[in-house]
């Protein structure tokens, strides 16, 4: 138990410093290149609207409210709460004369999130609504 | 004893900052069909703008402020704080203050009690991709409840279907109203 005792400075100081961060993470973790793989996918159309429509379709889905959206520049922001707060900008761009890229970011709290399953899956959810949508489907 | 102390510590160096990313955040629920039908109808119209001022009014009928339009998208973004005092919550609160005070203790239950709703709602109006002369129109809403001390009680999406039905029924209202004023 003395020793214990011995080592409890040592402990409080680990305990205290294992909760320290850089005063501003601006840049954020990670490769960019790495980064933006998982959060972007392509698609085979031309129809920029249409994919913003599904964006929206695919984030009330998921049971965001938008916050923000840009028909002119693809973008949309919107927010989650359920237990937590889940925030995620949609970017949707013209790639070429064939495709569009959509770029998505999400954040919990005060973490981004970084695992390429959670991506995936915002992405599955995706290619279901632009199914619909370019079905037809309500 | 110091075994156990030594691996609580451990426990709390290692978890203390240990960052909460749920398993499938972003995955769609199995009651994604169900919810949806709920927050969806489809409403006939003359034009996009009749629609688009129908919902504008019957948001501002229910006392929201609208924050954001993105017309080209028929995304509207509106929000409002409200009360979520509740009489009967209070009183639970009032007789546990009552019971810890008779204990000899001090709990300041009443201080959790519910005291305002931040409500934002997200509308999205769009021409009908089935059927001319129809929007589509699809509503979410969240809810953050606070506390006396400002502290987040509840975050949640409302999901019951007779909020969204008095708001179509509203919306129908609104429609009607809109189209014989022109």
């Amino acid at each position: 138990m003395s020793r214990l005792l011995r080592l409890l400075p040592l402990l409080m100081l680990l305990l205290l410093a294992s909760c320290a961060t850089t005063p501003a993470n601006v840049a954020g973790a990670g490769t960019q290149l790495e980064t933006r793989q998982i959060q972007t996918r392509e698609y085979d159309t031309l129809d920029k609207p249409m994919t913003m429509r599904s964006v929206v379709a695919t984030l009330q889905d998921l049971g965001f409210t938008i916050d923000q959206a840009d028909a002119e520049l693809g973008t949309i922001t919107a927010t989650r709460l359920h237990d937590h707060t889940m925030r995620m900008t949609v970017a949707v761009v013209q790639k070429g004369m064939q495709r569009i890229a959509v770029r998505a970011n999400a954040r919990i709290g005060e973490n981004s999130v970084t695992d390429a399953a959670t991506y995936q899956d915002f992405f599955v959810a995706l290619d279901k609504a632009m199914f619909l949508t370019l079905h037809k489907v309500d | 004893m110091s075994r156990a102390l030594s691996w609580l510590l451990l426990t709390a160096i290692l978890g203390g900052c240990a960052t909460e990313i749920p398993d499938a955040a972003l995955r769609l629920p199995e009651s994604t069909l169900e919810v949806r039908s709920l927050q969806t109808r489809t409403l006939a119209a003359p034009s996009e703008i009749d629609i688009l001022t129908a919902t504008i009014a019957v948001l501002q009928d229910m006392e929201f402020n609208i924050d954001r339009i993105e017309k080209p998208l028929g995304v509207i973004t509106a929000s409002k704080v409200t009360d979520a005092d509740s009489a009967n919550e209070k009183t639970g609160l009032f007789f546990l203050d009552l019971l810890c005070a008779i204990g000899g203790g001090g709990c300041d239950a009443m201080s959790t009690a519910q005291d305002d709703q931040h409500i934002t709602l997200t509308m999205v109006v769009l021409p009908s991709l089935a059927r001319d002369g129809e929007y589509t129109t699809r509503i979410t809403i969240q809810r953050v409840i606070y506390d006396k001390m400002d502290r987040i009680l509840v975050l949640e999406r409302i999901d019951d279907a007779q909020t969204y039905q008095q708001i179509f029924d509203n919306l129908r209202k609104s429609l009607f109203i809109q189209v014989g004023e022109k």
